[in-house]
C-alpha cells in the first residue's frame, strides 16, 4: 500500500530524516494559525495518490499573505481526476542542490537496491534514460542493518557527506517498515543542511498486519470485499466475467479472451480449496458488476474439488449465462452436477473462451 | 532429474498442520507408486512423538536429521514463521528447501534466502507448487498425475498454469523430465536462471518449457543464461499496469515488466514464444 506523502515523512522524521516544517489541513481557513511559522513564502501540496502531481498543479509555491486563498482554490480542484480533501502547507526551502535517493526490492539479485542520483526532481526518469551513469546503484545485503562505507563512498560520489546518514536512516525504514520502496525525490541540500523535500513508501501488503496498518486504501470497494472472501481480485473493463483458480491460470485466460478479441470484465482467483461457499460468493460478486454479459468459470482441481464447484455454481441463480470449464479432483461428479441443471460444460480452455465469447454477443 | 531423484529423503516442515498433513499423505502415495524413499520425518514444534500418516514427527529440523537421512525439507509453516523455518532448515544442514508458503512479507523472505545461501541450501519458492520429477519424486503439491516421464523440463512461475501445461504436453506425447514451480512472490530463491542451470547439466532435458508471467525481468535474464533450447509463455499480456495479478510478484511497476515487452525481448534472443498454452507442445517438439 501507498503512503500519502504527508504519512510517508512522518516515518521518515520519526527516524530523524529532516523534513520540512509542515501541517496538514483539511480546510483552508486552518493555514492562518500555523502562518508565523513559515515566513513570507510557503508550498501548498496536493495530498492525492496520483503521477504527476506537480505538472499537474497539485503543488504550488505561494505568498503567504494570499495562502488561504490559493488553498481555497486547490481545494475546489481536481488534480487528475482526485479530488483534494488535504494539504500539506510546508515551509519554503532554500534549495542549493537536489538529488535522488531511492531503495527498493531488487527481483534479479533478491537484495534491497539504494540508488543515488546527482540530480533529482520530476525529470529523473528521463535523466536516468538518457544518461545510464547518472543514477549510482549499490545492493545491500539483507542481512545488513547499514549500507558498508564503501558502498556509501560508491554512491556518494562527489556529493556532500551529510547525505550518508540520510541513506542509512532510509535504509532502516526500508528494512524497519516493510517497505517495498522507499524515496526521497528530491533530496535537497540548503544552507541549513539535508531534507527530504517529497517522500514516497510503499508498504508490502503481506505486512500491512504487523505494521499496524489495517486497510489498504489502495483498493476499490469491491476489490476489498473479494479480500474479505480470500480472492484476488482485479476489475478490467470487458464484459465477460472471470472466475479462476490460481494466478496463473486465471491471468491466462484472460490472455485468451483477448487473443480471440474479447474483453474480461475482471480478473478473480478463488484461490485453492474453494468450497461451495466461496465458489457462490465469487459467482455473485462478479455477476454484480454491470458490464456483464457472461460468466466463465475455468478451474483446474487439486486441492479444489469440482463437485464443490460445482454445487456452489448451482446454488447461485445470477441471470446471466455460466459456462465451465473444470477438470481434476472429482471431476465427474462435479459435470454431472452441473450438466443436470442444464449448464454448459466445455472441455478445454480454448473452447471455453469462444464459448463465453458466444454467448456473450 | 534435477534437485533429486528417488533416493532423495525429504522431511515436512509443520507436517501436523492441515495441508502438511494433506501433501504428506499425497508425496508418500506418490513414492509408493515410484519407490522413491518420500517422506521420512516431520517436525512440528511441541509435537515430538506423534505420528503423521506413518512418519514420525520431531520438535526441530536438527533432532529429525539426528534420527533420518534426508537433503531437502517441503515448508508448509505459515507465514510469520516461515522464514524462521527456512533458516532453521539451512542451520540445520538441508540442501534444499521446498517452501510452499504464501504471503510471506518479502523483508523476511530475502533475509531467509540470504541467510539459506551461507548455508548452502537452495531455496524453491516462497508461494510455489514445488516440484516434481516424474516417476521419480515430487517435493510439494503438484498434481502427479498429470505428469508424464520424458526429456522436457518445465518451470513456471505459477502453480495452476503449470498443472495445465503439463496437461497438455502430456496429452501431445511429450513427457517432462522435472517440473518446477519457482513462485509467484516479488523475490524467490532459485530463479529461472538457477533452475535452467541445473537443467543444462541433467541428462535428462533436451527442451525447457518456461512459464512467465508480468512483472520483473527474470524470465529474460533465464532465457539469455541457457544455451538449451527453450520456449516460453508469458502470461498477463492484458493485464492492466500498476495492478498486482493476483500473485504478489504479478504487477507492471514503473512501466517495467509487461508481458508484451516480455514477449518481445524474448523474441528477439530467438526464443519461440507461444500465444496460448495449446501452442505450446507444437512449439517444444521441433527441438526434440
Amino acid at each position: 500500500m501507498k503512503l500519502l506523502e504527508y504519512e510517508a515523512k512522518r516515518v521518515f522524521s520519526d527516524y530523524r530524516i529532516p523534513v520540512p516544517k509542515g501541517v496538514l489541513i483539511r480546510e483552508p481557513g486552518e493555514i492562518e494559525a500555523h502562518l508565523s511559522e513559515f515566513g513570507d513564502a510557503v508550498v501548498l501540496k496536493a495530498q492525492v495518490d496520483v503521477g504527476g502531481r506537480g505538472k499537474a498543479g497539485g503543488v504550488l509555491v505561494v505568498d503567504s499573505a494570499s495562502a488561504v486563498d490559493r488553498a481555497r482554490e486547490l481545494f475546489s480542484r481536481e488534480i487528475r481526476g482526485v479530488p483534494v480533501r488535504e494539504i500539506l502547507v510546508e515551509e519554503r526551502l532554500e534549495i542549493e542542490h537536489e538529488y535522488y535517493l531511492s531503495i527498493a526490492v531488487d527481483r534479479s539479485t533478491r537484495q534491497p537496491v539504494v540508488l543515488f542520483g546527482d540530480t533529482g526532481g520530476v525529470e529523473i526518469e528521463r535523466t536516468a534514460q538518457e544518461d545510464g551513469s547518472a543514477i549510482r546503484r549499490a545492493v545491500v545485503s539483507p542481512l545488513l542493518r547499514e549500507v558498508p562505507a564503501f558502498l556509501m563512498r560508491e554512491l556518494l560520489g562527489s556529493a556532500p557527506r551529510d547525505i550518508a546518514p540520510v541513506i542509512n536512516s532510509l535504509y532502516r525504514v526500508f528494512q524497519e517498515r516493510d517497505a517495498m520502496l522507499a524515496e526521497i525525490n528530491p533530496l535537497v541540500t540548503t544552507p541549513d543542511g539535508v531534507y527530504a523535500a517529497d517522500a514516497k513508501l510503499i508498504i508490502d501488503d503481506n505486512a500491512l498486519g504487523r505494521q499496524g496498518i489495517e486497510v489498504n486504501r489502495d483498493l476499490s470497494e469491491r476489490e476489498r470485499e473479494a479480500g474479505r472472501h480470500g480472492f484476488s481480485y482485479v476489475e478490467l473493463d470487458g464484459t465477460i466475467g472471470v472466475i479462476g483458480n490460481g494466478a496463473g491460470l486465471t491471468m491466462s485466460t484472460i490472455d485468451l479472451i483477448d487473443y480471440y478479441r474479447g474483453r474480461a470484465a475482471n480478473f478473480l482467483d478463488v484461490g485453492g480449496g474453494a468450497d461451495r461457499e466461496r465458489v457462490m460468493h465469487a459467482v455473485r460478486l462478479v455477476a454484480g458488476l454491470p458490464s456483464v454479459k457472461v460468466i466463465l468459470v475455468n478451474l483446474l482441481g487439486g486441492i479444489t474439488r469440482c463437485d464443490e464447484v460445482a454445487h456452489g455454481i448451482i446454488a447461485t441463480d445470477v441471470g446471466v449465462p455460466v459456462i465451465v470449464r473444470m477438470a481434476g479432483t472429482n471431476e465427474e461428479e462435479g459435470r454431472r452436477l452441473l450438466a443436470e441443471h442444464g449448464y454448459r460444460m466445455v472441455d478445454s480452455m480454448e473452447a471455453a473462451v469462444r464459448a463465453a465469447l458466444e454467448a456473450g454477443e | 532429474m534435477i534437485y533429486g531423484d528417488r533416493n532423495l529423503g525429504v522431511i515436512v516442515q509443520n507436517i501436523t498442520g492441515r495441508q502438511g498433513r494433506f501433501h504428506t499423505e499425497l508425496m508418500n502415495a506418490y513414492a509408493r507408486e515410484t519407490g522413491w524413499k518420500g517422506i521420512v520425518a516431520g517436525v512440528a514444534p511441541g509435537k515430538a512423538g506423534m505420528e503423521v500418516d506413518g512418519v514420525p514427527v520431531y520438535n526441530t529440523v536438527k533432532e529429525a536429521l539426528a534420527e533420518h537421512d534426508a537433503a531437502a525439507s517441503v515448508i508448509f509453516v505459515p507465514a510469520p514463521a516461515a522464514a524462521d523455518a527456512i533458516m532453521e532448515a539451512a542451520y540445520a544442514g538441508i540442501e534444499l528447501a521446498v517452501v510452499i508458503t504464501e504471503l510471506i512479507p518479502v523483508h523476511d523472505t530475502m533475509k531467509a534466502i540470504a541467510y539459506a545461501k551461507l548455508h548452502d541450501c537452495a531455496v524453491i519458492g516462497p508461494n510455489c507448487p514445488g516440484l516434481l520429477s516424474p516417476g521419480e519424486c515430487k517435493l510439494g503439491i503438484m498434481p502427479a498425475h498429470l505428469a508424464t516421464r520424458g526429456d522436457v523440463g518445465v518451470v513456471s512461475r505459477s502453480g495452476t498454469l503449470t498443472y495445465e501445461v503439463v496437461d497438455e504436453l502430456s496429452r501431445a506425447g511429450i513427457g517432462q523430465s522435472t517440473v518446477v514451480g519457482i513462485g509467484g512472490d516479488p523475490v524467490i530463491g532459485q530463479t529461472f536462471v538457477d533452475v535452467l542451470a541445473r537443467f543444462e547439466e541433467d541428462p535428462h532435458t533436451k527442451a525447457v518449457v518456461l512459464i512467465g508471467e508480468v512483472g520483473g525481468s527474470l524470465e529474460e535474464e533465464g532465457a539469455r543464461s541457457t544455451d538449451l533450447p527453450v520456449v516460453a509463455y508469458i502470461a498477463g499480456v492484458s493485464a492492466p499496469p500498476e495492478k498486482r495479478m493476483g500473485h504478489a510478484g504479478a504487477i507492471i511497476e514503473g512501466g517495467e515488466g509487461d508481458a508484451r515487452s516480455k514477449v518481445r525481448r524474448l523474441s528477439e534472443m530467438g526464443v519461440p514464444v507461444a500465444a496460448r498454452p495449446s501452442e505450446i507442445p507444437g512449439l517444444v517438439r521441433e527441438f526434440l
